[in-house]
């Protein structure tokens, strides 16, 4: 007899009822694609005249400032003569990167940990929730900031590796929670009866349950990603090598293009907050079906 | 009251972590740990007093318990910059980032809550929707872009707010009444404030509306109604209060997100606050100066995190037992 390891329907089936039947969660797939596309477009738009065309040394020689859009530069120039439409491109591939990487190293530590807590309970719950709040407690832009001051390398990894090992405790508490209600399950308990490892519960068992909930969050962690790293970007403190949409808005703000230069100013902030909109959405309607109680009456 | 002292203990903890972590920082930066108290432009003979002074060539655990030492006593250290200690450089701008996130804090939590009580209460129809869908824009709308078009559209275009800054100088001249200061000082508090607001009050919306619709699904709630108290009673007295838990940890938790928000938004509108300080020394390389706002930042958040919990075990009688 072969005992049941999941639900009957699984994660794909989830998100695709989720995003289907929530209007916010087609409009947030929607976004997802558009960006998406201009990220992969990004490369083959960049060699068409590296001249103008690269995002950070691509400078058009018959301009010297930041002119408005005309049909070379569909978004207009900044104050170098680069072209912001493929910058905004190059932003999308970053943003992408940078949020899914985050997202998936903060979910993945985090579940892991949640897990552990949840199944083993005792000595290791108590010390790893201790940790958890710890890392709750520190602020993590100011964090990353001291960081970046101390170590004077600018990369964009550094903070894909910060943002990741500190963006796992609400994922590991949510998991947690969930895996201490799972433990108790007929399913789990008629595991261990019949002579089940622990290690194999939590991995066959209890883990393809959580894989909802574990989703869910990795779509908040790429909106935190997402938003951080612009952020950083807009202190300046980001990779000065790539055209980051943060960045963006830095070189906009600190060259008093703010007013000036709204072609300049605009894109690249509506497309973090659109960006980071279209997952928390996704995300919220993921929630909707998770959740049977938030659903319409 | 083990609850209470549970969390404090862990409030101490975590501090002792921060300034260990920092401590660290600064001790692994490529060169001599000296770069810490010694800026480049001083003399020779200043740099070996200093040296000597502050100990740099004694063994790290003693460096330690010095740094520890020195910072419990309010000695940061002198800022490079501004050639003062730094406690008071630090000190005046401190105060004006309370005067920002405080204000924030308290109004984000009372709107959010209100709002996503009157949501839950409400199921369906259009107003949810639409509420739904301008918190989580905003909850992810990109700070700093906020405020620069709040700044593009009431202060360049309609010229309504200050541009930035904290104050107007002349209407702060050695004279002018309380009341005119204190205008003043709101009229600059406006845009930052409601930028702030903005993006902080979705998250306990929606906390809120999740908690409520779990609890008026309760029985006790049935029970309620059959006896026959009017909607508002049940929805403020008996739901509301019961659903309130959950959101006072979320709260506590988007704290730590939320100062982030501040220090952005104190760069944008130039608010002479401990965010914008710890982005400009950092710039500066001045960094006395950068570690104590690093301090400071994380203690503003651990301390509103202890209040948040003194709030918690006010409302959870369950818990003080």
């Amino acid at each position: 007899m072969r005992i049941p390891t999941k639900r009957k329907f699984g994660l794909a089936h989830l998100l695709f009822k989720g995003i289907s039947q929530e209007a916010l969660g087609k409009i947030g797939i929607a976004i997802i694609i558009i960006f998406g596309v201009m990220a992969l477009v990004s490369p083959f738009v960049i060699n068409i005249d590296p001249d103008v065309y690269d995002p950070l040394i691509g400078v058009d020689p018959l301009i010297f400032s930041s002119q408005g859009p005309t049909l070379t530069h569909p978004l207009g120039t900044d104050h170098l003569g680069r072209d912001v439409f493929s910058q905004l491109l190059k932003g999308s591939q970053i943003a992408f990167l940078v949020g899914i990487t985050v997202g998936l190293m903060a979910t993945l530590i985090g579940t892991a940990i949640g897990l552990i807590s949840g199944y083993f309970r005792g000595v290791t719950d108590s010390l790893l929730m201790r940790v958890t709040d710890i890392i709750l407690s520190i602020p993590s832009l100011p964090l990353l900031i001291m960081i970046l001051c101390v170590f004077e390398h600018r990369g964009i990894w550094v903070i894909v590796m910060v943002l990741g090992l500190t963006g796992w405790p609400i994922t590991a508490r949510v998991i947690r929670s969930q895996t201490l209600s799972l433990r108790e399950r007929p399913f789990v308990k008629s595991a261990r009866v019949s002579g089940a490892s622990d290690w194999r519960i939590i991995l066959i068992h209890i883990a393809p349950n959580v894989l909802p909930l574990t989703f869910l969050y990795m779509t908040i962690g790429v909106t935190y990603a997402i938003l951080t790293e612009a952020g950083l970007g807009f202190l300046g403190f980001s990779d000065p090598t790539i055209s980051s949409w943060g960045m963006m808005l830095q070189w906009c703000f600190s060259t008093g293009h703010t007013f000036k230069a709204l072609y300049w100013m605009i894109p690249p902030g509506l497309s973090i907050s659109l960006l980071a909109l279209s997952f928390y959405l996704v995300g919220y309607s993921l929630e909707k079906e998770i959740n049977p109680r938030l659903r319409e009456p | 009251m083990g609850y209470l002292a549970n969390r404090l203990i862990m409030t101490v903890i975590t501090l002792f972590v921060i300034l260990t972590v920092t401590f660290t920082m600064f001790r692994l930066m490529p060169g001599d740990p000296s770069i810490f108290f010694i800026s480049p432009q001083m003399s020779t003979e200043t740099i070996a007093r200093i040296k000597a002074q502050f100990g740099l060539d004694q063994p790290i655990h003693k460096q330690f318990t010095n740094y520890l030492g020195s910072i419990l006593h309010g000695n940061f250290g002198h800022s490079f910059f501004y050639k003062r200690p730094v406690l008071e450089v630090i000190g005046e701008r401190l105060l004006n980032t309370i005067v920002l996130f405080l204000p924030a804090a308290i109004i984000s939590y009372l709107v959010g809550v209100s709002l996503g009580r009157y949501m839950a209460w409400k199921r369906g129809g259009k107003s949810e929707k639409v509420l739904i869908f301008t918190g989580l824009s905003f909850w992810t709308f990109f700070v700093p872009w906020l405020g620069l078009l709040m700044i593009w559209v009431f202060s360049y275009k309609f010229g309504l707010f200050p541009v930035g800054g904290m104050i107007t100088p002349d209407k702060w001249l050695p004279g002018s009444s309380v009341l005119v200061k204190t205008l003043d000082l709101l009229h600059h508090l406006v845009s930052p404030l409601a930028c702030y607001v903005l993006t902080w009050f979705a998250g306990n919306m929606l906390v809120m509306r999740n908690s409520m619709l779990e609890t008026i699904g309760e029985d006790y709630i049935l029970t309620v109604r059959a006896k026959g108290l009017s909607e508002r009673k049940i929805r403020n007295k008996h739901a509301a209060r019961n659903a309130i838990l959950p959101v006072v940890t979320a709260f506590s938790m988007s704290i730590a997100y939320s100062i982030g928000g501040c220090v952005l938004l104190e760069t944008v509108f130039s608010w002479p606050g401990i965010g914008r300080t710890m982005v400009d020394s950092v710039l500066l390389r001045d960094y006395p100066l950068a570690q104590a706002s690093f301090i400071l930042i994380a203690t503003v958040v651990l301390v509103t995190n202890l209040i948040t919990d003194i709030l918690y075990a006010y409302l959870d009688p369950r818990i003080r037992y």
